[in-house]
C-alpha cells in the first residue's frame, strides 16, 4: 500500500511517500482502507519532532474509510461498515490498523469526507461547548482564532445553544468567516486591543467563558475580561505555550476557573466517544452544522498539504484523498 | 466606646484594649452593637501585617449584635434588628459601622453566637459545596484540614449532599471530629501518605473535587488524586502560597479544573448573600449542621484568643463576648 512516512522528524519534506506492507489487524484492532485522511496542525508538531513517535511513523490521526479486515476480538465493528476516528496515528496511507472500540459508523446523510474532517475538530468544539463549559442560552463567550478551524465550529454550537458570541480574528475575510457561521461581535485584534474590546461589547461585566487556543498572547488579557467566577477555558498554544501563572490572579480577578483540555480525556470510554461523534454528526446531517472542506489533496501531494496549513493562508479544512 | 487597637503590626501583644469614639454611620451604613465577633484566622493576617490596612486600626471581620442607628440612605435594616455580617473590619469593638447591604437579619431560632459563629466560615462551606464546584450525591470530595473551621462545616454538607467524603487531618483527635461530622474516611496526613491512601480509597480513580485551604503543602499532591476532568478548588492557602502553575500540567494529569475562590465573589449582590445565609440559618435552625463553638473570651482577652488560634489547640470556633 502507499503510505506517508517519516523518517526523520523535520519539515514538510520529511514526508516521503512510499511502499509498505498492507496493515494486518491485531486481536483487537480493524484494518480500515481509507477514503478520506484529515490534516492537522497536530501532524505538523509530530512531523516537526515537537511531539513525539518513534520514526520510522506513518502520519496522521484522523481519518475515514470501509472495513477492510478485523482481528479476532473484533465485535463492534465488521467487514463494509463506514467507519472514522481520531487519535490514533497512521491516516496518511490507504490503509490504516486501528483499535476498533475507537471506530465510529459513520450514518446516513454524513459523506466520508465530512466525517473525516470533523472528527478531531467537531468533536473537540463538542465538548468545549458541551462538556468542558457547558454554555446555556444567554450566556456570553469570547472565542478566539474564531475563523480557525475548531473556531468556526465552535461559533456555529455556541450560536446554536444560544450564547452570544464574540469572537476575535485576524482579518477582514476572516470576519466574515465568523459572522457567517453566528458571531454576533467580531474584533479584530490586529486592529483594535480585544481587551478593552471585549470589555466594552460584555457592558463592563465580562464573558462568561473564554475559549482559547492561542495561548501565550492571548491568556493574561483573557482573564481580565471574564466576569466574576468565569472559566478561561486554554485548549492549545497556537502562539507558544503558556508560561507558569500565579494562582492569586485567578481570585484578584474575581474567583475564576482555569482548565487545559485535551479531547482525549472528552472521548475515553467508548460510550463517550460514541455520544459524542454521534452528536456531532447529527448536527452535520441536520444541516445545523456547516463545515469548510476547502481543499483536497492526493496522498502524494502531503508536503503541499502542510506547505499550506503551516502557511496559515487556509481558512477550512483540508483532506488528504489515499 | 472599648474597641481593640492595633497600632503597629506584629504578634498578639499587638492588639491592645483602648478607649476610642463610637463611630457615626455613613449614609449606607448602620451602627450596631456587637454582642458577638467571631475570631478567624484572616484576622491573624491583617495583625501580623501580611494582608494590609492603614494604621491604627480595629480587627475583626464577622459578628452579631443590634442595630442602634442608620445612615440616611439604609433601607435593609432598621434600629433594633438583630444582625449578623462578615467583612466588615472593625468588628473587635462594642460598635461597628457596616454598609447596610452586608447585614443579614438573624432569626430568632438562632443565637447571636450562632450567628456569628457561622457567618465566614458557615457561608465559605455553602459556597464551596454548592457553587465553587456543585457536588452531587454519589460524588467524591476531599476535604483538607476536615477539622478545621471551614472543614467541619464543609463535611457536613458534602454529607447532607450525598456526597462520599474523604478528609484528612494532621491527629487521631481531629481525625475523630471529621468522622464525627459524617467524613467517610480520615486519612491523617502525618501517618500516611494522602495521596496514596486516596487513590486507595477511590480504587485508583480519584476523587471529583478537593477543597483545599491549605495551599503550598497540598498543592502538587492534589493533581495525583482527582480523576480525570476533577477540579481542585483552592480557596485558602494556610501553608504557604502555591508557585506559579504550569497550565500543562492541568492536561497532563487528566484535563483538570482549577479555581481559586473567595468568599467575596460568593456573596457579592444583596441577592445572593440573603439566599446563602438563609439556607445555612435554616440548617442550623433544623439541627442538620452542627456549629462547634470551642471557646468564648472576654474582648480584653483577644490577644490570647488569637494565641490559642495559631498554636492550633482549639478545634472550633472563637468567639468574642461583649
Amino acid at each position: 500500500m502507499k503510505a506517508i512516512l517519516v523518517k526523520q522528524p523535520g519539515g514538510p519534506e520529511a514526508m516521503e511517500l512510499v511502499e509498505l506492507p498492507v496493515s494486518q489487524p491485531k486481536a483487537n484492532e480493524a484494518v480500515v482502507k481509507l477514503t478520506a485522511s484529515g490534516v492537522n496542525f497536530i501532524d505538523v508538531y509530530v512531523r516537526e519532532g515537537r511531539y513525539k513517535a518513534l520514526p520510522p511513523f506513518v502520519l496522521g490521526q484522523e481519518g475515514a474509510g470501509v472495513v477492510n479486515a478485523v482481528g479476532a476480538d473484533v465485535n463492534s465493528v465488521k467487514n463494509g461498515d463506514r467507519v472514522a476516528w481520531t487519535g490514533v496515528m497512521g491516516s496518511y496511507a490507504e490503509y490504516a490498523a486501528v483499535p476498533a472500540d475507537r471506530l465510529v459508523p459513520i450514518p446516513e446523510g454524513v459523506t466520508d469526507p465530512q466525517a473525516a474532517a470533523v472528527m478531531l475538530q467537531g468533536m473537540t468544539a463538542h465538548y468545549l461547548s458541551h462538556d468542558t463549559y457547558p454554555l446555556k442560552r444567554g450566556e456570553t463567550v469570547l472565542v478566539h482564532a474564531a475563523a480557525g478551524g475548531v473556531g468556526l465550529l465552535l461559533v456555529q454550537m455556541a450560536h446554536n445553544i444560544g450564547a452570544r458570541v464574540i469572537a476575535t480574528v485576524s482579518t477582514d475575510e476572516k470576519a466574515r468567516l465568523a459572522r457567517a457561521a453566528g458571531a454576533d461581535e467580531v474584533i479584530l485584534y490586529t486592529q483594535s486591543d480585544f481587551e478593552a474590546e471585549t470589555k466594552r461589547l460584555a457592558d463592563g461585566k465580562g464573558v462568561n467563558v473564554v475559549y482559547d487556543s492561542v495561548g501565550k498572547t492571548t491568556f493574561e488579557k483573557g482573564l481580565n475580561v471574564l466576569r466574576p467566577r468565569g472559566m478561561m477555558v486554554l485548549f492549545g498554544g497556537s502562539s507558544g505555550a503558556v508560561p507558569p501563572f500565579d494562582l492569586i490572579a485567578l481570585s484578584q480577578k474575581g474567583s475564576l476557573y482555569v482548565t487545559r483540555p485535551t479531547l482525549a480525556n472528552y472521548i475515553a470510554t467508548r460510550e463517550e466517544l460514541l455520544a459524542r461523534s454521534g452528536a456531532v454528526f447529527s448536527m452535520m446531517a441536520a444541516g445545523k452544522l456547516k463545515l469548510r472542506i476547502e481543499h483536497t489533496y492526493p496522498l502524494a501531494e502531503a508536503q503541499q498539504a502542510h506547505r499550506d496549513l503551516e502557511g496559515r493562508k487556509t481558512t477550512g479544512k483540508l483532506l488528504l484523498i489515499p | 466606646m472599648k474597641a481593640i487597637r492595633v497600632q503597629q503590626t506584629g504578634g498578639p501583644e499587638v492588639m491592645e484594649l483602648a478607649e476610642i469614639p463610637t463611630p457615626q454611620p455613613k449614609p449606607n451604613e448602620a451602627l450596631v452593637k456587637v454582642s458577638v465577633a467571631g475570631v478567624n484566622s484572616i484576622d491573624g493576617r491583617f495583625r501580623d501585617g501580611s494582608l494590609r490596612t492603614p494604621l491604627p486600626f480595629t480587627p475583626g471581620q464577622e459578628g452579631a449584635g443590634v442595630v442602634t442607628a442608620v445612615g440616611a440612605q439604609a433601607k435593609t435594616v432598621k434600629v433594633g434588628d438583630r444582625v449578623a455580617w462578615s467583612g466588615a473590619l472593625g468588628s473587635y469593638a462594642e460598635y461597628v459601622t457596616a454598609t447596610t447591604d452586608s447585614l443579614v437579619l438573624v432569626p430568632a431560632t438562632l443565637s447571636d453566637q450562632q450567628a456569628a459563629a457561622a457567618m465566614m466560615q458557615g457561608l465559605t462551606a455553602h459556597y464551596l459545596a454548592n457553587d465553587a464546584h456543585k457536588l452531587k450525591a454519589g460524588e467524591t470530595a476531599l476535604v483538607h484540614a476536615a477539622a478545621g473551621g471551614v472543614g467541619l462545616l464543609l463535611v457536613q454538607m458534602a454529607r447532607m449532599i450525598g456526597a462520599r467524603v474523604i478528609g484528612t487531618a494532621s491527629n487521631q483527635e481531629k481525625a475523630s471530629l471529621a468522622l464525627e461530622a459524617g467524613a467517610d474516611e480520615v486519612i491523617v496526613f502525618t501517618q500516611q501518605d494522602f495521596e496514596a491512601e486516596v487513590k486507595r480509597l477511590t480504587g485508583g480513580k480519584g476523587v471529583d473535587v478537593v477543597y483545599d485551604g491549605v495551599g503550598k503543602a497540598t498543592f502538587e499532591k492534589n493533581l495525583n488524586v482527582m480523576r480525570r476532568r476533577g477540579m481542585l478548588v483552592l480557596y485558602g492557602m494556610s501553608s504557604g502560597p502555591v508557585p506559579p502553575v504550569d497550565p500543562a500540567k492541568l492536561s497532563e494529569k487528566g484535563s483538570l479544573y482549577m479555581a481559586r475562590t473567595t468568599l467575596a465573589h460568593f456573596t457579592a449582590t444583596r441577592e445572593e448573600l440573603l439566599a446563602r445565609t438563609s439556607a445555612l440559618f435554616a440548617m442550623i435552625a433544623e439541627g442538620k449542621l452542627k456549629l462547634r463553638i470551642a471557646k468564648t473570651y472576654a474582648l480584653a482577652e483577644a490577644a490570647q484568643a488569637h494565641r490559642d488560634m495559631e498554636a492550633r489547640k482549639i478545634a472550633g470556633k472563637i468567639l468574642l463576648i461583649l
